[in-house]
């Protein structure tokens, strides 16, 4: 099946069976390979992409399903090849080691900042218990969306 | 210190992670790539009766199906008792019978559907206690004919080693009080979030091999081990590594794919489903079974002690042979007995094989320990952290294996830990504190660096050191720039490529900063030498004389009188190049004195050993036994902190897989030794939801005969004490402690 996906705010015609997740036609097809593959099962969140700014988890939606919608993913944060300060406060607040789930849990950050600017420690961690990480103790990520929400620029 | 606040930690490797743009063995694709599939046992224990490749093979698009048949006959491990692929006897559901490259996965994926594999079943041993008993099947029928004299073993025991001290008979009569726990714990799992990787491609008689691996020289070492090759023929490049906790250590599967690549004549890849990271990997956190009595005086001074300590090996030994030692020394623990008897055997099991997952062996036999000292300051009426302080060693202390203990920080460590979390203040009915101590050794080795700076003053280190996101490989640019008055930023990294660096041990044993950081320093002092002598010639005075710093080679008190390290780099390469290389240099293990130790691995005497004390806060739903932790204070001696926000998040990370380990971590098996819960929805890990307030303290030492400016490892040391904290909180809210592991909530309500 031929149909069209607008990622990233580019258009991509695509050519592949019905059946496939947006996962495996955003790394393959598309061939952006930032959003990745933890557990194909919902749990790791380490395939988070936004739809219509809305997160969901790409290894378990279609990708037809996705026709018509603004796909974002993780290539897509950066502006002129500036960080996000999402990006940014990860890297600083040592949110960062491994890297593998990094991706989704900024996607997530930012659907969660998208819908609430302000959100609270509380919020945070509703709003980003999709999302595993086995290399930190979450504080960091929380302390780098808290930065991000308070437009901290240090 | 390297690295501080007005030098703040940007690991280099941080935005191709932050912008997706970093690549990951699962992100790289080559031209004519086929996909790779394994055929599983799926069963725990049989003999193969009929093995049919015929249905398989005839499928369009599949390019080869190999088998045992089709590799060289060679037996590998730490005890050689396995091969790449079975041949007759399959002895865990995860053994690879036989693997597939296809034109893609959903046709490899078909073609292991149609192997038709039948097996004669063989009686499963998956009870530990049972599997010692004379009339016991055997796991490994041959086991008297694998090449292992490095080992004490007997039948089903695969390596036994004791730790024996004084008179444990006499210490125990002349003990006050006797008291005895038993205690088990179920297997665990590493869990990287990235599910493995591999990708191989030959050309001529060379392969290379990307894998997610934390040990590339290793990995490199099997594939020329199993499949017959010389060293240079295979080069392991690690791409970006997406976490391994020692599920990735090892030699895995390297082979299996490049033995593939090479039947189809085209690179070959391979990705792990989570099941298959949960069930294949010869990485388990081994089931344990615990005995152990101890003998105190009135005054809580401890005199005797007496372990039995019962190891998972599953069925083949990855890396697990020392770990019966380690395991004891966990039991015994860091304190002062003089009489000590532990005896501990690592069990065959036609189960997953085990191996170094992050701290092996430690946080399980220190969840026992540091549960059963909690019993016996109890017996004597005294407060844990007293009794703790009583008995834990301190500097100058002589150990449990008669080692005596230089400038250690293990006292100041419970200080802290207690103080930060106001020990002793009043708390609601329903909350607890608790408190447990443990210890880890250093695990010097060799480890190499080569540095140079080119024509334009850009520097690269090249280091076999292996990031797998602690960040110890992004410190070694900081030390190095540290040396030669540059900035980090100055160098780029050339890592995690076999084909390019000199040798280094891998992501394991927390040895990176320990040793490829002493490897760093040594390359970056040995270019700095080179820096000063051209320096020296240029500026007409003594290389005593120069020093180097922002950038720039300078006389002493003559500041006027420098060049700038670009500036030597471009007259350097037009003659002697500004090339280094550093080796970290032997330290010896400290000898075991006064002691027996029956099947010694080496793991009785530590180097430069790290200690930590963690306290806990948590609360105990009485109607649901469900327990949450709510607050740690964590304090740990871990030698100089080089870079603080890279060792707080080794602790804080540390601590989070404890608390999961200690309350929803453990593999179910069903009775045919299969796993129930090879999955993230019922295996569950702490998600930012469960994660506690975590206060953590650096008692920092400068420790002689350890790494880089006095540091020592650290990945580790913070997984040993988290659950045993756990234990000792969970029993004061329930009167007992809870004699299983993982404290499910289950468990605990069972109690009530």
């Amino acid at each position: 099946m031929t149909y069209i996906l607008t990622v990233n705010g580019t258009d991509y015609p695509v050519d592949a069976d019905v059946t496939r997740n947006l996962l495996s036609v955003i790394r393959e097809v598309v061939g952006l390979t930032g959003t990745k593959e933890g557990c194909d099962d919902c749990e790791c969140g380490a395939c988070m992409v936004l739809l219509d700014g809305r997160p969901v988890n790409s290894c378990s939606y279609l990708a037809v399903q996705a026709q018509g919608c603004a796909i974002t993913t993780i290539e897509g944060l950066q502006s002129d090849g500036d960080l996000h300060p999402l990006q940014r406060h990860m890297l600083e607040s040592g949110a960062v080691q491994c890297g593998f789930c990094t991706p989704g849990m900024i996607v997530s950050a930012r659907a969660l900042l998208d819908a609430n600017p302000d959100p609270d420690d509380e919020d945070i961690r509703i709003g980003l218990s999709g999302n595993l990480c086995r290399c930190t103790g979450y504080a960091r990520i929380i302390e780098a969306v808290r930065k991000t929400a308070a437009g901290d620029s240090g | 210190m390297v690295i501080s606040e007005s030098r703040p930690f940007l690991r280099a490797d941080g935005p191709d992670k932050v912008t997706g743009s970093g690549r990951y063995v699962a992100d790289i694709s080559l031209t004519g790539m086929a996909a790779a599939k394994f055929k599983y046992a799926g069963m725990a224990h049989g003999r193969i009766t009929k093995l049919d490749l015929e249905a398989a093979r005839s499928i369009p698009g599949v390019y080869a199906v190999l088998t045992h048949k089709d590799v060289p006959d060679v037996r590998f491990g730490a005890i050689p008792d396995r091969k790449l692929f079975a041949s007759d006897v399959v002895r865990f559901e995860g053994e690879v019978v036989a693997a597939v490259a296809a034109i893609d996965a959903a046709t490899a994926a078909r073609a292991v559907e149609a192997i038709v594999v039948e097996y004669e079943p063989l009686p499963i041993v998956d009870d530990l206690e049972a599997a010692l008993d004379e009339n016991s099947p055997l796991v490994h029928e041959s086991w008297a004919d694998y090449d292992a004299d490095h080992v004490v073993r007997d039948r089903n025991v695969a390596s036994f080693s004791s730790i024996e001290r004084g008179d444990v008979e006499a210490g125990m009569a002349e003990a006050d009080l006797v008291v005895t726990s038993r205690f088990e714990a179920d297997a665990s799992h590493a869990v990287p979030i990235e599910p493995r990787g591999i990708l191989a491609q030959w050309e001529g008689d060379r392969v290379t091999i990307w894998s997610s691996t934390q040990v590339p020289f290793q990995a490199r070492a099997g594939v020329c081990e199993t499949l017959g090759l010389a060293t240079n023929k295979v080069r392991i490049i690690v791409p970006h590594l997406g976490g391994g906790f020692g599920g990735k250590c090892g030699f895995h599967f390297e082979a299996h794919v490049a033995a593939l690549a090479r039947a189809v004549r085209r690179p070959v890849k391979l990705v792990f489903t989570r099941e298959e990271e949960f069930v294949a990997p010869d990485r388990r956190r081994e089931g344990m079974t615990i005995d152990v009595t101890s003998g105190i005086r009135r005054d809580g001074t401890l005199v005797a002690r007496r372990g039995r300590m019962l190891l998972d090996n599953g069925a083949y030994t990855a890396d697990a042979d020392f770990f019966p030692q380690l395991a004891a020394m966990h039991l015994a623990g860091p304190y002062k007995i003089p009489n000590v008897l532990i005896e501990s055997s690592l069990v065959y099991t036609n189960r997953q094989p085990s191996g170094s997952v992050r701290a092996p062996t430690a946080p399980q036999a220190c969840w026992a320990l540091e549960a059963h000292t909690d019993e016996l300051a109890d017996a004597v009426g005294m407060d844990p952290v007293a009794f703790r302080r009583l008995n834990a060693i301190d500097s100058g202390s002589v150990g449990v294996v008669g080692q005596t203990y230089g400038e250690i920080g293990l006292q100041q460590c419970i200080n802290a830990a207690v103080e930060e979390i106001e020990y002793g203040s009043d708390l609601p009915p329903d909350e607890a504190v608790g408190v447990a101590i443990g210890w880890w050794p250093s695990f010097p080795g060799p480890s190499g660096v080569y540095i140079k700076i080119d024509d334009d003053g850009a520097g690269q280190i090249i280091t076999g050191a292996q990031e797998c996101g602690t960040g110890a490989v992004m410190t070694i640019p900081h030390i190095v720039a540290d040396e030669l008055g540059m900035q980090p930023g100055d160098f780029e990294l050339i890592y995690q490529d076999t084909g390019a660096a000199p040798y280094d041990v891998g992501a394991t044993g927390s040895q990176t900063l320990l040793n490829n950081g002493r490897a760093a320093l040594a390359g970056a002092r040995e270019l700095a030498r080179q820096l000063k002598e051209l320096a020296a010639e240029h500026l007409e005075a003594s290389t005593e004389d120069i020093v180097l710093q922002s950038g720039e080679a300078s006389v002493v008190g003559s500041p006027a009188s420098s060049v700038s390290i670009v500036e030597l780099a471009a007259i350097a390469a037009d003659n002697n190049l500004l090339l280094a290389h550093g080796s970290s240099e032997v330290i010896e293990t400290p000898p075991l004195v006064g002691s027996t130790c029956v099947g010694d691995q080496g793991v009785a005497a530590w180097s430069a050993p790290q200690f930590s004390c963690h306290a806990v806060r948590v609360r105990l739903d009485r109607d649901t036994g469900v327990v949450r932790v709510l607050e740690v204070s964590t304090a740990h001696d871990s030698g100089t902190i080089i870079n603080p926000l890279g060792a707080t998040g080794q602790v804080e990370g540390g601590v989070l897989m404890g608390i999961g380990q200690a309350l929803t971590e453990g593999t179910r098996y069903d009775e045919d030794g299969r796993q129930l819960n090879a999955g993230l929805l019922e295996y569950k890990l702490q998600t930012i939801a469960d994660a506690p307030t975590i206060a953590t303290r650096f008692i920092e030492i400068d420790t002689p005969d350890a790494g880089p400016h006095g540091a020592k490892g650290l990945a580790e040391a913070p997984n040993v004490a988290t659950a045993g904290a756990i234990a000792n909180a969970i029993a004061k809210l329930v009167g007992h402690p809870i004699r299983r592991l993982p404290m499910t909530a289950e468990r605990v309500w069972e109690t009530l």
